[in-house]
């Protein structure tokens, strides 16, 4: 790196610093947040991909937390099968990735797929990117069981849920397996 | 297979998290067995970084003076109508006339506001994910 640029830069070290820590900075935030969730919303009710069904009343009321209805994609092994997603966003989405978890009666049984509902799926922590969105998620989500050739859980399944935080964003996974 | 699990990684205390901490700390089962251990939080050399300034170490001030520069180096303009990009992927808004936008070197353009902070957690494009130092340092060598 040119020296140059590291004594241009440390003057403008303190002052980002502390403006940022402030109420507006928060309050930005905040606008950005809710005016991407109603857009995220309004394109998911509007135009869906295949199988999913978003409970618009339930994400009107609390616009940051989403149930999600899916479909197994038909000629895969879970065609024929209904899951619920929740969707949790922090204040810091879209720059945080969404708490995304499989809910409801029937969670899939899938290689990446916990018994309590935790899903294993790089995009969901360290590969989020702000450019991905709800509907990015739910199209990975259909692919990863759409690509599924064995129902079967996870093999450290019983260990996993017993000792796991609620939040599966504290979990650090360990992608090795891309092929399942 | 399956087994995609590592480590259970430690709460990223920040302002902005406030409420929603007090509950969640509570749902830990004690000290988790060895494959389970807490890693390190991680550092977000980011503008909601809760400590004051004087909290920091030496280190993390610099890596955050250095990437504040480097972002300070990137260029901007005010949108100009192109077509090519029209909506700003992070905020989900069309762009106006006019409106202050940051040119990456993959040449992705988004608001000023918008990626200023997604570029102190992560320095890659949030369309491509190209890496941002990369393009940049590649720049300034065959400019020297
Ligand atoms: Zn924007
Ligand atoms: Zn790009």
């Amino acid at each position: 790196m040119p020296t140059y640029l590291t004594i241009y830069l440390l003057p403008t070290l303190a002052e980002p610093l502390f403006h940022c820590s402030t109420k507006l900075y928060v309050n930005q935030l905040r606008v950005l947040l809710t005016k991407r969730l109603q857009k995220e919303l309004l394109s998911l009710i509007k135009d869906p991909p295949p199988g999913v069904l978003v409970d618009s009343e339930k994400a009107e009321q609390n616009l940051s937390i989403w149930t999600i209805y899916m479909k197994g994609a038909d000629e895969t092994l879970f065609a024929g099968e209904e899951f619920q997603l929740q969707f949790k966003f922090s204040p810091k989405y879209p720059f945080d990735s969404p708490e995304v978890t499989f809910i409801g009666p029937n969670i899939p049984v899938h290689p990446h797929v916990y018994s309590n509902g935790h899903i294993c799926l790089s995009i969901l922590t360290e590969d989020w990117s702000p450019a991905l969105s709800v509907q990015s998620v739910c199209l990975s989500i259909i692919s990863m069981l759409s690509s599924c050739k064995e129902k079967k859980r996870p093999s450290d399944n019983a260990f996993y849920v017993k000792t796991c935080s609620k939040n599966p964003k504290k979990t650090k996974w360990w992608y090795h397996d891309d092929t399942v | 297979m399956g087994n995609c699990l590592k480590g259970s990684s430690a709460e990223d205390i920040s302002l902005l998290r406030g409420s929603e901490n007090g509950a969640e700390t509570s749902d830990r089962l004690g000290p988790l067995p060895p494959p389970y251990r807490e890693a390190l939080p991680i550092f977000y050399p980011s503008p909601n970084v809760s400590r004051p300034v004087s909290q920091l170490t030496e280190e993390e001030q610099v890596k955050i003076a250095k990437r504040m520069g480097l972002i300070q180096h990137l260029p901007t303009g005010s949108y100009d109508g192109c077509k090519k990009n029209r909506e700003c992927v992070i905020c989900m808004m069309e762009f106006l006339i006019g409106d202050n936008v940051r040119y990456l070197p993959c040449m992705h353009i988004y608001h000023v506001k918008c990626v200023d902070d997604w570029l102190m957690r992560s320095f890659t494009c949030p369309s491509c994910m190209e890496p941002v130092d990369a393009a940049l340092l590649t720049c300034y060598d065959s400019n020297n």
